[in-house]
């Protein structure tokens, strides 16, 4: 329990911290800001992953319920969704496949020549 | 009855996690059941039949969507973690996952642009390949429409999670790491999940994959707000 508060709190002091910047005029999302900072607090040293560990991937496995409000939000977007759902649609579908083919073909090439790593386990995310 | 009670905001944030809670249960029985949806469709027919609105509902459900913000600076363990994991691939990955968050921007916003949708939706349509929290904020800074933004991001995911593989296998990618970067920067967390049954490597890179993306294209949203300012 104190584990996951500690990891909590670090993850809101970081959260904090990146608004903060971005209040300051930062282009970038607070909570990018925020994901930027700590990664490198980690690479540094500063911060032990295990500190904030079961914070994060509890946060993280439950993400769904978080976004459950605006889903619900789309409720109120019905007229201006079917006035405009050929486009939206349109560029969902084209887009989802560009990506997928940009990055598939593009690692295909690039990744040809550096033999892959022994994997490590990791936890699936929702 | 429910209308008194939707006054205070705790009762939206129990009952959204009560939804949640059945919808996990759920697609632990049916995985094809996506939670995010069987939740929703409850709440916004309760709110129909009850003659709520969602601006009633949603004093409670910013207190959720809030969250978001933390949850996204969570997105540094696993990049973290699979980062260490992969380390030798990791500037070429970099590379991959960069241009594919960059086209992924490009081709939405156009396409949208082009079939004549008004500017907020141009925007709300700009992140779609991201994670949630990460889209919802870029939409944010793009003043577009963060509802619409998540309905494409889920419908992405779901996209990914359902046809990825086929669609790789269609043009010959067989690679693990290459399915797992794909994937992830694609689908994000949904696509993610759909491949740890195939492979440790495919989750792991997807995984690592998704996080990247998501700053990639926050890095570069900054750029398009700039300008556009």
């Amino acid at each position: 329990m104190f584990d996951f508060l500690r990891g909590i709190v670090v993850l809101l002091a970081f959260f904090f911290g990146g608004s903060w910047l971005h209040r300051w005029g930062v282009p970038i999302p607070g909570g990018v800001l925020g994901l930027l900072l700590f990664y490198f607090a980690m690479v540094t040293g500063v911060l032990k992953l295990r500190w904030v560990e079961s914070a994060a991937d509890f946060l993280l496995r439950h993400m769904v319920l978080l976004f459950v409000p605006l889903t619900v939000g789309l409720m109120d977007l019905g007229p201006l969704l079917s006035r405009q759902a050929a486009a939206i649609l349109a560029s969902l579908v084209v887009s989802f496949i560009a990506v997928l083919f940009t990055a598939g073909l593009l690692a295909r090439w690039l990744l040809a020549d550096v033999p892959a790593e022994e994997c490590a386990a990791t936890e699936p995310l929702p | 009855m429910i209308r008194s009670l939707l006054a205070s905001p705790a009762v939206s944030v129990a009952l959204s996690i009560a939804f949640y809670g059945i919808a996990l249960a759920l697609h632990r029985r049916w995985r094809a059941l996506p939670p995010i949806i069987v939740a929703s469709i409850p709440i916004v027919a309760l709110l129909l039949i009850t003659n709520e609105s969602y601006r009633i509902y949603n004093r409670g459900g910013d207190l959720l969507t809030w969250w978001l913000g933390p949850a996204t600076v969570a997105l540094a363990v696993p990049m973290y973690r699979n980062g260490l994991a992969l380390r030798r691939s990791l500037p070429r990955l970099g590379i991959i996952v960069f241009c594919a968050a960059l086209v992924g921007m490009i081709t939405a916003g156009v396409v949208a642009w082009l079939l004549g949708a008004p500017r907020a939706v141009v925007m709300s349509a700009i992140p779609k390949s991201v994670t949630t929290p990460i889209a919802v904020e870029v939409c944010q800074e793009l003043h577009g429409i963060p509802q619409i933004t998540v309905g494409m991001v889920i419908l992405a995911g779901i996209l990914g999670a359902s046809l990825g593989q086929l669609l790789l296998r269609l043009i010959r990618v067989r690679d693990d790491r290459a399915i797992g970067a794909a994937i992830g920067s694609a689908s994000h967390g949904i696509g993610t999940a759909s491949l740890v049954r195939h492979s440790e490597m495919q989750t792991s890179v997807s995984s690592w994959a998704m996080a990247a993306c998501g700053v990639f294209t926050s890095l570069l949203a900054a750029i398009l707000s700039l300008y556009l300012r």
